[in-house]
Formats: C-alpha cells, structure tokens, sequence
C-alpha cells in the first residue's frame, strides 16, 4: 500500500466495522419475529435418539415425486404443510398457516402465514416459497402424484401471492374438503430449487443420493445421513417452528433414525431383540407373539381398534358385450340378481373371518366405513347376523333350486359354479377367499379360488374384465369420503365392479348424485345425512360385500414418551415431533 | 489362446442371447411396475400414464432393447424405478454382500470337505459309515428348512444376531465411509447364513472328495508307491491327492458359476441383504432393468465358473495340455 | 461280501419305503381320517392329539381313543385336553367321500373318530383343517408333480443329449451352448405369464401341475449334458462301430446299443431330480405361483412356515418338512445304488 492510504488504515477499519454493524442491525430488524405454534402435550425431556424400522429404502427425498408409503414416511418427518389434519381429533388444525378465511362463495381461500419461520437451512420462508411448491406440484409434465388430490372440480386449484405472508388460494367450486387438500403437501425451498425446475431437471434433484445439505424442509427434522441399504438418519430441526407449553422448541429428539427392515417378520424379531424402539402396521398374529412377553422386555403393544381399510368380494357386474366371454356373462345373469348377492353376503361368516384371520383383532363390516372413522360412519346401518336359511329362501325366491346331491342350479339347470380371483402374495385375503369357499359350499355353490400375483390381478380387473369375482381391500387414505370418489362414482376409476364409466342401475346413478353432491356441501351435518345415504345403498344393493377391517396395532419401547397412535397414516410418527426419550 | 478366444466368443454369444430373452420374457408377462397405483383412488389414470410414458414403459420391445443395449455398451446399467437410482450402484453393493456371503460359505465348506472326505475314503470301518450317513441325511434336508431351523435357533437362543449384515449400532462407531464398519460385527452375523451354505454345500462335495480319493487310492501307481516303502502320510499328500484333485477342479469352476444364485433362499430367510431379495422384489414389482442387470450378471459369473474350471484343468493336468 | 449284503438291505429298505409311501399317497382319501378342505373353525392350530389306551383315571380302554380339545382361558389361543370328552377310535369308517385316482368314488376310511371328536395326528392348520389328510391329499399332487417334471426333464433330456453326443461337431456345439442359455434366463417371468394368461376355467390342480412340467421342460440342459457324455463314449465301443458298418440307422443304434448304456445314468437322474423338482414346487408357491385354495401341495403346507408366528409357536407345522426327509432319503439310497451298481458293471 502506498504510505498515504497507510496512516488511514485504522480509519478505514472503523469504518467498516460501524457499517457492518449497523447493516446487521437492520437485516435483523426486519426479520419478523419468529411466530410458533404452541402445542399441547405433555413437556417431554430434550435429546435421545428413536429408531424406527421401514419395509423398504425411501426411493427419493423430492415431496414432489413421492409414491411409495416408506419414503413418504421419511419425507412427513423432513417436510411441514400448509393446514394439517391432526390424526387424533382427524380435523384440520393450522400448521405453516396461522390463520385463514374463506370467501362467501365457498371458492377462494385466503391463508395467513406465519412469520418469522425459517427452512432447516436458515433461510426465511414467505409466501414465495408457498406459489413455487404449488407450481411443481401442479405441473403436467412432472406428473406428481400430488396433483390429483389439487384437482377440484376438474381444475385445479390457482394459487396466488397477496404478500409476502399471504397466499389465495382459488378453487373452480366450493369444496367441502377444501381444507384438507393441504395436508401433507409439503412446501418446498425456493431458494434451493428454483433453478434446477427451471432448467428442467426438478425430477433429479433430492434423490436418495443427494447430500444432506442441499435438502432444507419446514419440518421437525432435517437430513443427516443416508446408508444405502442400512439405514437413513434425521437429527433435529433447530428452526422448527412450534414449542410446546412450557416454551421448549420442538423436537424434543436429538435423532430419529429409520432402518430398512424388508419382511414384517424381521421388524417383529428386531423390535423384540431391542433394535427398534416403535413398531407399526403389523399382523394380529405377531401381535400375539409380542403380547406375551411384553411385560418383561419393557414395551407395551396396543391395539387401536378398526383402521380405514375395507375389505370386500365383488362381481363383475361390467358390460362384456365387446369383449367375448359369453361364460362369464352368462354367470352375469346371476350376479347382477340383488337377491343372489344378498345370498352371498348372508351366508359369509364374518365372525369366522375376524377371528381366523386377524385372530379377533379386526371388526366385521356390512359398509365400506369402518367404525374407527368416528366422524362418518353410519350407525343406524344394522348388522344382521350370518343365517344360511335366509341365504337359501333369497335363492329359492331368485329361482335357484338344489339337485339331489346338493348342488346348487339356476332356473336354467346349470350348476352355479365360479371363481374368486385374488392377489397371491396377500395372506389374509388368500384365508379370506377359503373361508368363503367354505362357507358358499354350504349353500350348495362350487367355489373355486384363483390366486393372481399382483400385476395379473390387475390386469384381469382393469383391462380384460376377465374375471368372475373377486376379493379386494382399499386402505382409505383419509377419513373423509372425497377421499373415496374414485371408488363410489361411476366414471371413478375404481370403481372396480363396474368400469363402463356410466352407471347401469338407479342405485349407481343416485350414488353418484349423492358423491358429488356431498363433495360440494360445506356443512358438516348435511353431508353426513348424504354419506349416510351412501353408505345405507351400499349395504341393501351391495355393489360390493363388505367382510372386515383390520385393527391398526402398534407397539413402543416404555422408554417412548408422548407415544400416541392414530388410525390414520402415518400411524405412530404423525406426532414424531413430540414424542420424547424417558 | 485359440481355445480362450472361442470360449470368449461363445460368452457373448451367450450374454447377447440372455439379454435378449429376458426383456422378452418380461414383456410377455403382464403388467408393469405402476400396476400398484392404479388401485389406489387417490392417483389419477392420468399421472399413471404420465408416469410410464416419463420411464419409457409404455413403448416397444424392440425400441427399449435397442435403447438399453446402447446404454449397457456406455457402462450404464439402466435405471431402477423402484429404487429410483441407477442399477448400477445399487447391484454392485448388494453383489458385494453376496459374494462376501458365498465366499464365506465356499471356503468353510472346502476346508472341511477336503480332510472329511480324505479320511472317510481312507479309513474302513464306522467312521466312514458314519460320514456316509451323515452325508446322505444332509444331502436330503430341504435348505428352506434348514435355514428355518437356524432362524429359530438364533431367535430361541439369542446366541447369534437375527438377521441382517450389520447392528444398527455397528455403523456409528467408524462412520459412513468405512468398507467394513466392523470386522467383528459383519463375522458375527456372517455365521448362521455362511453356516447353513456350507452344511447345504458339503454333502456334494464331500462325497466327490471321497470317490475322487478312492479312485486314486485304487491305483495301481499308488501301490507301486507304496511298495517303494513311502510313508502313508506322504503318499496321501505328494501322490494321490493332487491326482485326485483333478476332477475337484470342475468343481471350483461350479463353485465360481453359483456364486451368485445360490444363496437365494439363505439371504430371503436370513435377511441377508445380497442380490436374492434383490431380485425377487424386483421381478414380484416388475422392476425391469434390475432383472435383466441380475439375470445377465449371474450369467457372466456362470460362463466365467465354467471358463475357470476348464482354464485351471488345462493348466494343471498336463494330459489334456497335450491334446 | 458284507458289504454287498448291507448295499443289498439299504436299496431294499428304501425301496420298500418309497413303494410304501407312494401306495398311501395314492390312496390319500382312504389313509386320511378328514377331507383336505374340511375346516375346523374352532379348532384353529390344534396342536397333535395323540391316541391313548390308558385314560386319567388309569383305566385300561382295549380301543384306544382321543380326548376332546378345549379352549385354554388361561392362555388365549392355546387348547388343553379334556379328560371328560373321550372318543374312542374306529377303524374302517365311513367318512368324507373321496375319489380314487379321481374315479372311483369311495366312503371307507381307515380310521377315524366320531363327532365331535378330531384326531389331529399332525395337529391343524390356521382354518382348523387336519395337516395329516392334507400332507397325504398333498402328497398326491407333490408328487406327481416331481415325477412328472422329472420325467419331462430327462425325456427332453435323452433326445437332445442323444442327439448332441451322437452327431457331435456344430451341432453338439450347438445345443450345449443353448443349454446354457436356458440355464440362464429368468424363467420366473415366463411362469408368471404363463398362470396369468390361463382362464378361469382350468382347475388349480391344472394349472399346477402344468406350471411345474414347464419347469420341468426347462431343466433339460442338466440331463441332457450327462446322457451325452454316455453317448458320446459308448459311440465309441466297437459293438457300436460295428452295427454303424452293417448300416444301422440312427433310431436303432440309440434304442438298441447306446440307451441300454445310458441306462443307468437315465435311472441316477430320474431318482435325482424327483426331490429337487418336489422342492422347486415349494419355491414356486412360495413365490406365489402355488396352487389355489383350498388344494393342498407340500408347498402350501411348507410355506406356512415362512411366517415368524407360526415358526416360534407351532412346532407341529415342521412336521410335515421333516416327513419328507426320508423320502428323499430313499430317493438318493435308490439313486445311489443304482450308480454303484453302474460302477461295479462298468469296471
């Protein structure tokens, strides 16, 4: 330097310095004041570390592309939503939105975001990051899966920025889930991905092999570390923006560790070994096995009551007039008789199925809502006992008569005989179908059970149409009935017993009037008079005959604090952020 | 030289061929990997189709194998939907852990095939009768339940860790980048599967050590050897057992070509994360590119198997190298 | 000499043994007390109930009989016998129908129990259905299998290892380098298409039985790579050259001269592959590609065992795997001393 800039050297420091301070003054006045949620639980104890075991290695990290239950797992833990549903009370409740109204005609949804909130990185989020999220999800050519469930009213849903703390959101008819299409729509970091989806390449970033820094999420934990064919390690969000009571920031876990264990079996054994500290989704008969020693390895297993799954046998009630299977729709003439459904579903032994089955652990259904859904299922629905008498005066009355032998014939003479397909490497649903057998065997009728691995059922069901019957579960995603559209209308794409796309009887067009009707009704009570109704065809014209739901059974180290499982998925992690190491 | 240069040309020919017929075969089965979607209500037939369209599922056989083809001359595996990752990583680390495992089982089931044998051929009398017996028995034990049995006996016992390669713990300690996080700990569960492939291993090779020595042991340039007043222990070792070890030899090279497939049921049972599971998720889940990524590796280690053996029997017998 | 004597009684007993078991087998409906399908719903995983002369009371009974199963309160899902509830066993019953070789239609059973009685030799299963009658009903199936596959195996076998060995040159090149072709490819996916393009139409015990001859049909290249060693040196013998010079055709060489050679081999590999093809059936169900409900194999009945509940606390489900350990036994002493028997002939 030459000697004049030399003598004001010390100057030119204090200078920078006083600048520099008064710059990070500012920058910090107009961080907002952070604005966290304060929850309820019991204050729990800080740092510990869980480990929890996973049927298979999460295929990404990317909220955007995510289809498959264990990745999903990992990223709920990673990622926070707008307005979550909580899985105790299954209403919504304010997450990433503090607040919202909505417009007088049902359409628009104003949401105000908390302040304050920063990603696991650091970094501020706004509204921004909100109309970015929305954008990658509802692009067509990413083919999210997440798109669907933004779909209303075959539009989907228009996001715009208020200001930098408020979003609208505008649907194409009122919705009466409309709150609920937020939850587990993960908002993304603007900062971190904006260029990749510009230049096109969003569906690359945040693969299983991305490093853990390049992955920032709103919630409780962050990404620590990945081992391919091990495990994948979370720690602690320092920026998670909720508390609890006594003003600790959540979570209380220092680490949440996830281990790949593939087969059921081998999560039971390692769970009982130590390994694991929570155990979900597992069988009643495993159950059992853990019962037993569950005083003396210190965890405890509960059993939750009926989950949202249904499962059910149905007909093929299509129209095979274009494809040739003249021996399938002659069969038809027998299964499209209500009376011959009804037949059937009275001489089932459901008790038989609970207890054999699922070992006692799972409640028989005559409808497609399961009694763990506390808010919608109807309880005037009767539950008439198993009566092969009545089976057989329903038959009589339908013209069917039986041979010397016991064979049951139609009023034409031909012996009633048909297949039940199912899926191969599904146990329960391979006991289900022999029980079934057995018990249509009584009522004189020649039963066979076809076991299809997966993708052969699929394509019978779907494609070809070339079955007879079959017997099928749907795990509902979500307690309310929009989440069963697909399933109940006609031009659903599953709606599995008839995929014509247009309904064939006056059943099927008054529930597909009652659907869409409920979907758009705002009050609670109105649509439970319609679901009601639903619910009450299903069972008296049995598009589908309902057998059982399995209870959802869980089990915890006693070390577990705040352990609170619910009936929806995720089961034992949707509160991963209060749970706490005694 | 000839000789390789023709084996090697029948390999590819045989790689091409395998290729070729596995894509094929898959095609000709129905369905593919996105079947699952399409029975959950929340997914829309839209997305689904989107989706195969995105991975290339919905376009021709030939189209896709001309593609794959060009990928494979690159060095590029193909791309594992169900992992969403390339196949190639993915199968080299579970290819390690398989061959970690058989390698275990081969070299346990050699070392104590080879005196077994040697002394059931040698002594006359109950001990032979007894191995004899002991190998037939072994030799009809289904291995599915044998390695039940041994699944009971590590869960009932508590003696061996149940499953798996490695304890949730065993990583913390060195970190991630190490190979082998813990020698201690990999040998610890290495045991029961490496066991169960060896017992399942020996009666084969036992029994062939023992009519290979007692062939030789018949002969007449042994007796010649014998009458010269030779010592018992070295004739067995200097004289008859490198004769005899000549028909062994076709059997490293059978060693070799099952090195890959044959811990199917040992991995499914054990969870031993090898390339079994791998591949029978794959195939159940129609993950196509890592099936035939499988299928052709376990077809190189095949011709290579047989390659070995014939290479090794060329060098060390000197009456072939003189055909 | 002794040593003869004690080959001689081995093949003997195993002989004997594998007559014996493939005769009950066949005649499954007249052996087993119960139907396969006959569901037992409040007897699930019954564990054996073994026949007793003497009861609690010390009393001597000439016919022996069964106690009757109760619930257990104390342990949920566990029976403990009932000494009050005794059924005595009759023998030459009347019982579920059955069908001999699926023709002959028949009552009699050999023995049985009255109602409500069960003899559970084996105990039962997760529908309460006797494992004894469906180990026998199952047999009927798994074995026919096995030999069928076998059979096709070494058929396919002997053709093209015949031809190879006889011809040798490009041929021989030839169709050993597509055997290992075949040895290679995943033919999972060609079974899975298979059972997926069959209709509905076709039975289970059908389309099992067809699965497996496929498998059977791709095991060849094994076979055929032994029956073409023994062609290719017993082309050599002099009595064969010979017959060549008085212009003998390919079909009489083979069936005259070369096959009785082969013979032996023929005969090892046969009594080889029987249980390797019996045990790739239970891989197969395992897989998911076994034989529907509410039919038995040995597969359906093995594969129970892959579930960890029913490992650690039925142990009456091993049974019907560890029954099937001297009938392999058999088979390997059978094929084991015709190979002798080739040895002490060839030398």
């Amino acid at each position: 330097m030459s000697k004049k800039l030399h003598k004001w050297r010390p100057v030119i420091a204090c200078g920078v310095l006083l600048l520099s301070g008064f710059v990070a003054a500012f920058a910090s006045h107009t961080r907002s004041p952070e604005e966290l949620a304060v929850t309820d639980n019991t204050p729990g104890r800080e740092g510990g570390n869980l480990v929890v075991a996973l049927r298979s290695e999460p295929k990404t990290f990317n909220p955007a592309l995510v289809e498959d239950d264990p990745s999903r797992e990992v990223i709920d833990c990673l990622n926070a939503d707008l307005i979550h549903i909580n899985r105790d009370t299954l209403k919504t409740e304010p997450a990433l939105a503090k607040s919202w109204t909505v417009s007088p005609d049902g359409k628009q949804y104003t949401l105000h975001l908390r302040h304050g909130v920063r990603f696991s990185d650091g970094q501020p989020f706004n509204a921004d990051d909100v109309v970015f999220s929305f954008q990658v999800y509802l692009d067509e050519k990413l083919h999210s899966p997440q798109r669907d469930l933004l779909v209303v009213g075959d539009k989907p849903v228009a996001v715009q920025k208020i200001d930098d703390y408020t979003v609208r959101f505008s649907l194409a008819q009122p919705y009466a889930a409309a709150e609920r299409i937020f939850d587990g729509v993960a908002i993304l970091p603007r900062h971190l991905l904006e260029n990749a989806y510009q230049e096109g390449k969003f569906s690359e970033v945040w693969s299983t092999s991305a490093p853990p820094s390049q992955v920032a999420g709103l919630g409780p934990f962050r990404l620590k570390e990945y081992v391919p064919g091990q495990r994948v390690v979370l720690e602690k969000n320092p920026f998670y923006w909720k508390q609890d009571k006594a003003g600790n920031r959540l979570p209380y876990l220092a680490q949440l560790e996830f281990l790949f264990v593939p087969s059921e079996d081998a999560q039971v054994i390692r769970f009982e070994a130590g390994d694991t500290d929570i155990l979900s989704r597992f069988s009643a008969e495993n159950f059992a096995v853990l019962q037993k020693e569950q005083a003396v390895k210190g965890y405890h297993v509960s059993d939750l009551g009926a989950s949202l799954e249904y499962n059910f046998l149905f007909f093929n009630l299509n129209d095979l007039s274009s494809k040739a299977k003249p021996e399938i729709a002659a069969k038809q003439a027998w299964f499209r008789d209500l009376r011959f459904r009804q037949a059937v579903s009275f001489a089932i032994d459901r008790a038989g199925i609970v207890r054999l089955v699922y070992n006692g652990r799972a409640t028989p259904l005559w409808d497609q809502v399961t009694p763990g859904n506390t808010l919608w299922a109807d309880a005037a629905i009767p539950h008439p006992a198993r009566s092969l008498d009545r089976s057989k005066e329903l038959l009589k009355s339908a013209g069917f008569w039986w041979k010397s032998g016991g064979t049951l014939v139609d009023p034409h003479g031909t012996p009633v005989e048909f297949s039940i397909l199912t899926n191969s490497s599904n146990a329960p649903r391979l006991k289900m179908a022999a029980l079934i057998q057995d018990d249509l065997s009584r009522l004189g009728m020649n039963v066979h059970v076809v076991p299809l691995e997966f993708s052969a059922m699929v394509d019978r069901l779907l494609n070809s149409y070339d079955y007879e019957a079959a017997i099928m579960g749907i795990a509902s995603g979500d307690a309310d009935p929009t989440s069963e559209m697909n399933v109940w209308v006609s031009d659903g794409e599953t709606h599995l017993w008839n995929l014509a796309g247009k309904p064939s009887t006056p059943w099927e067009s008054e529930m597909d009037q009652l659907m869409r009707q409920q979907e758009v009704t705002l009050d609670y009570a109105k649509r439970k008079s319609l679901y009601d109704r639903v619910q009450e065809i299903v069972f008296q014209d049995l598009p589908v005959i309902c057998l059982a739901s399995p209870d959802v059974l869980v089990a915890a180290r006693n070390r577990v604090g705040n352990f609170s499982p619910a009936i929806l998925e995720p089961y034992v992690l949707w509160n991963v952020d209060e749970l706490y190491v005694r | 030289m000839r000789y390789v240069t023709r084996r090697l040309f029948h390999a590819a020919f045989l790689l091409v061929g395998v290729s070729f017929l596995s894509f094929a075969l898959l095609q000709w089965a129905p369905g593919d990997f996105f079947d699952e979607l399409r029975l959950n209500p929340r997914i829309s037939a839209r997305t689904i189709e989107g989706l195969r369209a995105e991975y290339g599922l919905n376009e021709s056989l030939p189209v896709r194998y001309e593609r794959w083809l060009l990928s494979i001359a690159k060095g590029d595996l193909g791309f594992s939907i169900a992992y969403n990752s390339p196949v190639g990583p993915l199968l080299i680390v579970r290819a390690r852990n398989t061959l970690v495992l058989t390698g275990a089982a081969t070299i346990i089931a050699w070392t104590l095939a080879i005196p077994v044998g040697v002394w059931s051929a040698v002594s006359r009398g109950w001990p032979s009768r007894a191995i004899g017996f002991a190998t037939s028995t072994l030799l009809t034990i289904p291995d599915l339940l044998l390695f039940l049995c041994l699944l009971l006996l590590a869960v009932r016992t508590g003696w061996f860790p149940v499953g798996g390669m490695f304890s949730p713990r065993a990583a913390d300690t060195v970190g991630i980048a190490a190979f082998w996080p813990s020698a201690e700990d990999l040998a610890a569960h290495l045991i029961l599967p490496a066991a169960g492939l060896a017992l399942v291993a020996l009666p084969v090779l036992i029994r062939h050590v023992r009519s290979a020595m007692l062939d030789v042991l018949g002969s007449p340039f042994l007796r010649a050897a014998r009458g010269h007043g030779i010592s018992r222990s070295r004739l067995l070792f200097r004289y008859a057992f490198p004769v005899a070890a000549n028909p062994l030899i076709s059997l490293i090279g059978f060693s070799i070509a099952t090195m890959l497939s044959g811990s199917l049921v040992a991995e499914v049972v054990l969870s031993w994360p090898g390339l079994g599971p791998l591949l029978i998720e794959a195939t159940l889940s129609r993950d196509v590119y890592v099936v035939v990524a499988i299928v052709l590796l376990s077809a190189v280690f095949l011709v290579l198997g047989m390659l070995v053996s014939d290479l090794l029997l060329f060098a060390a017998d000197p009456r072939i190298r003189q055909e | 000499m002794s040593e003869q004597v004690r080959q001689c009684a081995k093949l003997t007993v195993a002989l004997v043994l594998l007559v014996v078991f493939h005769a009950v087998v066949l005649l499954a409906g007249f052996f087993a007390p119960y139907g396969f399908a006959q569901q037992n719903r409040d007897l699930p995983f019954a564990p054996p109930t073994s026949p007793h002369f003497v009861d609690t009371s010390g009393e001597w009974h000439a016919r022996p009989f069964v106690y009757g199963l109760a619930d257990d309160p104390e342990n949920p899902g566990s029976y403990r016998i009932d000494a009050t509830a005794i059924y005595p066993l009759h023998f030459f019953v009347r019982g579920a129908p059955y069908k001999i070789a699926g023709i002959l239609g028949a009552r009699m059973h050999l023995f049985g129990v009255d109602d409500p009685g069960r003899l559970f030799l084996m105990g039962s299963d997760s529908l309460g259905r006797d494992q004894f009658s469906r180990f026998l009903f199952g047999g009927q199936l798994s074995l026919l299998a096995g030999i069928l596959a076998a059979g096709l195996s070494v058929s396919l076998g002997i053709i093209i290892g015949g031809i190879a060995g006889f011809y040798g040159g490009w041929l021989d090149d030839l169709l050993m380098r597509g055997g290992e072709l075949f040895l290679a490819l995943p033919w999972l996916y060609m079974l899975f298409a298979i059972r997926a393009a069959l209709p509905l139409q076709v039975s289970q015990a059908q389309v099992f039985l067809l699965l497996v001859a496929v498998v059977g049909l791709i095991g060849w290249a094994r076979p055929a790579r032994l029956i073409r060693g023994v062609v290719l040196s017993a082309k050599e013998r002099n009595f064969v050259l010979a017959a060549r010079g008085f212009g003998a055709s390919l079909a009489y060489l083979l069936r005259r001269h070369i096959l009785p050679e082969a013979c032996g081999v023929i005969l090892t590999q046969l009594a080889l592959l029987v249980p390797q093809y019996i045990l790739a059936e239970v891989t197969l169900t395992f897989l998911g590609l076994g034989v529907g409900e509410p039919m038995a194999s040995w597969g359906t009945l093995l594969s129970t065992l892959q579930q960890y509940y029913v490992l650690s606390s039925y142990w009456w489900m091993f049974l019907p795997a560890l029954l099937l350990i001297p009938l392999f036994l058999a088979y390997n002493a059978v094929a084991d001393a015709i190979q002798e028997r080739l040895k002490s002939v060839a030398l």
